[in-house]
């Protein structure tokens, strides 16, 4: 009987430690892994790539624009848009402004509009840096990051700058978490042409 | 609200009262020691009946804890027929003459212990009312439970070792103990009103929550109770050292004082019973603890050095209970790990909150 | 002599020596109290093979006496913990002291000693504790089931040789006797054990207190479970910091949040997305007697919704009353003031305008100290900020907390400020180096007052005062099952101490004088934990005894029929006469 009792006591304990071991090894792959359909540019995983059929859904948005303006992303349905989130008091957001002022002159005759989300900022500084790096787009006022919060349901966003590419049936192509290149930029766009 | 004034002079006023009476209840029991009834009735019996005393005192009347006295396996401690005493055959009863009997009162039994004991614990019980009256009028001097600094805390604490030691006194006839446990609450609530006596005030807002009146009265509650086993502790070893002494021969078994307390192995028990009492208090204080740290500080554990300490303190007593059951551990090993227990408490109390900043440190003193 | 333990399967032994306790005693008293530890133990025979080896670590593992040095290794690795300053808790206090103790300190950090809880040895010590209980408590756990479902042993012959036994006659034959007994202890909720058809004797096996055990494995039990929730926190949950302005509003999402720390499993998606506006906050100050300038109370109003389309609700987050929004908590940890400044460059055009967080730099009276950066004007300010100010022969003094009298008093810096180049500044400092120092000493400013720059560089106006509140959003999904854990490790220690494991025997033999029996009742306990059996022994005796003579009463018993307590005194005294020191009640005292 006690070898009895021995044996059901090994038995408990390796199932335990393979439900244990299962139960593990599940929560580590699922969650923080690397989603399907996303490819990273060069290897970058800063820099994302939403093939054509696994783009998430990009989330609606209604706003004010820094001048007083509404800004709705729904309104420009048919149009790629490159979102991007910045603040007037972030380094980084101020170094690639010159570059997204580029491109947004580039690409506005091939119907890519540029929209900025302003975060954790006010209407008086943030003008006075758009009109001294001359970004003529329009940035809704976000000081709370409530339209940050949407986006990073479906898409890691965890800091600014961060910069989202919206293809014509609204649907997030790519993206780069950090500071954009231009040679990035031109790739997520070409990408992003590409319909279902 | 301010702080009444006229109250908190009046608990000051029963508290110097509460000294005085307690310094008097530790005179009537040393006067029990030199004066009162004898107590050893069988020396010779005993000290040769010594290897079945373990039998006799693990449980051979049916009155106390604390009763027989060691080898009195002859003398019926109650006289009402107790259930016979195990094995050595000169228990009452043994052959069955009627019916066997419901144990005597307590109180019956303190009062038939002779004037000096009664006296000594009616002072005691006297005392330990002035006491609590002390502790009352301060908790409504200041609107709050009277436990909110230093001085507080030792003045509460030592109300309910008194209290405790008041019931184990009557319930387990631990008269002998008085002595030892009186007077060591009278040199700590005399320390406590000379050395870290705070007036009455209000509180830290951070300190104003219902938790405080958990989390803190348990943590009182069991300190004094782990103050009464640190003294019954030393009482053990000093007994101890005194049986050694005996049976090595090289003590007289008449020695007046150390006949006069209860045996090692009573004093084991006791102690033993008293830990437990207070080990779910202590233990239910630190989870009070953890509740309140959660809604004021955002996590129920953080390693604080108040907290550290208390589970210090816990580990310590855990390992208590523990080398009770342990082979080699029993004995005087246990009762130096029981007050190591008690020195880690003392540390947590009077060090650890008063010197090493963390978020515990509202003492109040300085 | 050993019918009671014949009786049982090789398993006995080991139910009755190996309690957990140690001192097991057997039905016959002190004779067994054998010491063997639970888990074995025995270390006497050193083993030969790998497999034998293997036993022999487990069975030290899960011995007493490793789990007792387990126990102070416990305690003792968790005093440096609380001596030294800890990197977890206090990193500023863990600077200085590499400061003060330049020599010792690389030392104390090798081995760990600045995040004692963290370091594996530490770890180490209470993993082992807990594997030495886990395989202490499950084998337990199957005796107990084991036990549980055999009854109690035979009566033993000679009921006087256990450590409570009692004789009474009785009128009844010993059959009827032991009945009566029987159902007297059936109804006290004892488990009965009673001879077979075939034994010759007249007795009852009573055993009562499992429970006991039962309290014991869970407390054990519970301990694992606190380990595990804690566990859970670790991995899943996180802490987060928030500063808010009055008026102002966020998400929950990390890039809203001044820090964030997620367990080690938890990421920046398992955030609660919740919205939160701070639409007012209120600090009260004592504003007399002894304690004024003490903070009386901290209240914060909130809005939150705890989804993004949800609706919303009015919340309040006080000192000891955090908010739970969704499953998470929101507390308020501190506070402090955000003037508000308005900045114009060199053309008279707005370059800045908000409150900014100015950071308490003193606690009693939140002096606080920041910088207003307008990089779009080429211009940084650097300064204080004072609630109520008062001049102290030259110096700004703040002597109350509340804003009554707020001033400002800043120096300005004109020139880059180095948030082009891409590299990330904190918002609280200024880097002056790069920047000319202008308009000399600094500036004091009350509310509404502007400050026009020398040189033509633009100017600055104080405009008003707002207040912010910092908010600690945590989520800890083992907390409410390290509580649900620990309240049972309460119920299991107070079962395990208050309820004794007990077994009272009962035997009649039929009486020399032909009529009637003499009862004989034995009682014991397996430990001497809590006090009381000896009353309880005394009790049951009485009953038994009482119900066993109501019946008749014969004579030469000394106590009749109703046995009241009446009877049982004088059959006492008559007992009594006897004793040497009849009134000695001081033997019950010594």
């Amino acid at each position: 009987m006690f070898k009895a009792k021995r044996r059901t006591v090994a038995v408990v304990a390796a199932v335990a430690v393979v439900l244990l071991a299962g139960a593990l090894a599940v929560t580590l792959t699922t969650g923080s892994g690397a989603q399907a359909g996303v490819s990273y540019l060069n290897g970058n995983p800063a820099q994302r790539v939403y093939a054509a059929g696994d783009r998430p859904v990009a989330p609606d948005f209604t706003g004010t624009s820094l001048t007083g303006a509404p800004i709705k992303l729904a309104s420009y349905q048919g149009k790629i848009v490159v979102l991007n989130f910045w603040g007037s008091w972030c380094p980084p957001c101020r170094a690639e402004a010159p570059t997204l002022a580029v491109l947004s002159e580039q690409y506005a005759a091939k119907g890519v509009d540029f929209i900025g989300d302003d975060v954790a900022d006010t209407s008086a500084s943030a003008l006075a840096f758009t009109r001294s790096v001359g970004i003529s787009y329009p940035s809704v006022n976000d000081p709370g990051y409530l339209i940050v919060q949407d986006f990073s349901q479906v898409v890691p966003v965890n800091d600014t700058p961060t910069t989202i590419v919206i293809d014509r049936t609204g649907h997030i192509a790519g993206m780069v978490l950090g500071t954009v290149s231009y040679a990035t930029m031109v790739t997520l766009l070409k990408d992003a042409a590409v319909t279902q | 609200m301010p702080v009444n004034l006229g109250l908190a002079q009046a608990s000051s006023d029963f508290l110097i009262a509460a000294l005085l009476i307690y310094s008097l209840a530790v005179l009537a029991f040393a006067g029990d020691y030199a004066f009162g009834r004898p107590r050893r009735a069988v020396k010779a019996v005993a000290h040769a009946a010594e290897p079945a005393a373990a039998l006799a005192t693990v449980g051979a009347n049916t009155a106390a804890v604390a009763g027989a006295a060691p080898g009195t396996v002859a003398g019926g401690p109650v006289p009402p027929a107790a259930p016979a005493a195990p094995g050595t055959g000169t228990g009452p009863g043994a052959g069955g003459t009627g019916l066997p009997a419901r144990p005597t009162g307590a109180l019956r039994a303190t009062w038939e212990a002779g004037p000096w004991v009664r006296a000594a614990v009616a002072l005691s019980v006297i005392g330990m009312l002035a006491h609590v009256a002390a502790v009352t009028t301060r908790g409504f001097a200041v609107h709050r439970a009277p436990w909110g600094n230093m001085y507080e805390f030792v003045t509460a604490l030592t109300c309910v070792a008194a209290i405790f030691f008041c019931y184990i006194v009557v319930r387990y006839r631990a008269w002998a103990l008085g002595v030892f446990v009186m007077g060591a609450v009278v040199i700590a609530l005399g320390l406590a009103e000379t050395v870290i006596y705070t007036p009455a005030g209000p509180l830290v807002p951070a300190l104003q929550s219902y938790w405080l009146s958990i989390h803190v009265t348990a943590m009182t509650l069991s300190t004094g109770i782990f103050f009464v086993a640190a003294v019954l502790g030393i009482m053990y070893l000093v007994a101890e050292w005194y049986r050694k002494r005996v049976a090595a021969g090289k003590a007289e078994p008449g020695n007046g004082l150390l006949e006069r307390i209860p045996s090692a192995a009573q004093l084991d028990k006791l102690t033993y019973r008293t830990v437990i009492f207070g080990f779910p208090i202590w233990t239910f204080g630190v989870i009070a603890g953890a509740i309140w740290a959660d809604q004021a500080w955002g996590r129920y554990w953080g390693w604080d050095p108040v907290e550290t300490w208390a589970f210090i303190t816990w580990v310590i007593y855990a390992a208590y209970l523990h080398a009770r059951a342990t082979a080699g551990w029993r004995g005087a090993r246990a009762h130096y790990i029981q007050l190591l227990g008690f020195a880690s408490l003392a540390f947590n109390i009077l060090v650890v909150q008063v010197f090493i900043t963390g978020m515990h440190s509202y003492a109040g003193v300085g | 002599m050993t019918d009671v333990r014949s009786s049982r399967s090789t398993s006995a032994p080991q139910q009755e020596t190996a309690d957990g306790t140690g001192e097991a005693t057997g039905p016959f008293g002190p004779n067994e109290m054998d010491v063997t530890e639970s888990g074995g133990g025995g270390t006497s025979v050193p083993p030969d093979t790998s497999a034998g080896w293997l036993r022999w670590g487990w069975r030290q593992l899960t011995s007493m006496r490793t789990a007792l040095i387990l126990l102070f290794l416990l305690a003792l690795g968790a005093i440096p913990g609380s001596i030294l300053p800890q990197q977890g808790t206090d990193p500023a206090s863990v600077q200085q002291y590499y400061a003060s103790h330049p020599s010792l300190a690389p030392w104390l950090n090798r081995l760990g000693l600045f995040n004692v809880f963290a370091t594996p040895w530490f770890a180490a010590i209470y993993l082992l504790l807990f594997a030495s209980l886990i395989g202490c408590v499950v084998p337990r756990t199957f005796r107990l089931v084991g036990a549980a479902r055999t009854p109690p042993p035979r009566a033993p012959r000679n009921l006087k040789r256990l450590p409570h036994s009692t004789t009474y006659d009785s009128a009844l034959p010993p059959a009827a006797a032991a009945e009566s007994a029987a159902a007297l202890l059936g109804a006290h909720r004892f488990r009965l054990r009673r001879p077979a058809a075939d034994d010759s004797g007249h007795w009852v096996s009573a055993e009562k207190g499992y429970v006991r055990e039962v309290g014991n494995l869970l407390f054990h039990l519970s301990l694992v479970g606190i380990l595990i929730s804690i566990a859970l926190g670790g991995l899943f949950g996180y802490k987060a910091d928030k500063l808010l302005v009055q008026g102002t509003s966020f998400g929950d999402t990390v890039s809203a949040l001044d820090e964030f720390h997620p367990g080690r499993l938890a990421t920046a998606s398992d955030l609660a997305p919740f919205r939160m506006t701070l639409d007012n906050f209120s600090a009260s100050y004592v504003t007399s007697g002894q304690n004024e300038g003490e903070p009386s109370s901290f209240k914060a109003s909130v809005t939150y919704s705890d989804t993004p389309g949800g609706p919303a609700r009015q919340g309040v987050i006080e000192v000891n009353h955090p908010l739970s929004v969704d499953s998470v908590k929101v507390y308020l940890i501190g506070h402090g003031y955000a003037p508000v400044f308005k900045v114009t460059g060199p053309g008279g055009k707005v370059a800045y305008e908000q409150a900014t967080p100015f950071i308490p730099a003193s606690t009693g009276t939140l002096l606080s100290d920041g910088v207003v950066k307008a990089p779009n004007a080429n211009l940084g300010f650097m300064g204080v900020f004072v609630p109520t100010a008062i001049d102290n022969g030259g110096t700004l003094e703040s002597i109350f907390p509340a804003a009554d009298n707020p001033v400002v008093s800043l120096d300005a810096y004109s020139g880059n400020l180095g948030m082009n180049s891409g590299v990330s500044q904190s918002v609280y400092q200024l880097d002056s180096t790069g920047m000319t120092k202008i308009g000399g000493s600094p500036h004091v400013m009350l509310p509404g007052q502007t400050w026009t720059l020398p040189g033509g560089k633009g100017s600055i106006t104080f405009v008003g005062v707002q207040q912010w509140v910092s908010l600690a959003i945590t989520y800890d999904p083992g907390q409410v099952p390290a509580l649900v854990c620990g309240i049972l490790a309460l119920c299991g220690l107070l079962l395990s101490f208050f309820v004794r494991r007990r077994r009272v025997f009962v035997r009649a033999v039929p009486a020399a004088s032909g009529a009637g029996s003499v009862v004989t009742i034995g009682g014991l306990t397996r430990t001497d934990a809590s006090g009381g059996f000896e009353e309880e022994f005394a009790e049951l005796a009485f009953e038994i005894a009482s119900a066993g003579t109501s019946v008749t009463a014969s004579p030469g018993d000394a106590a009749p029929g109703a046995a009241s307590p009446g009877a049982a005194e004088t059959a006492a005294v008559a007992a009594g006469d006897d004793k040497p020191e009849p009134n000695n009640q001081s033997e019950t005292g010594a």
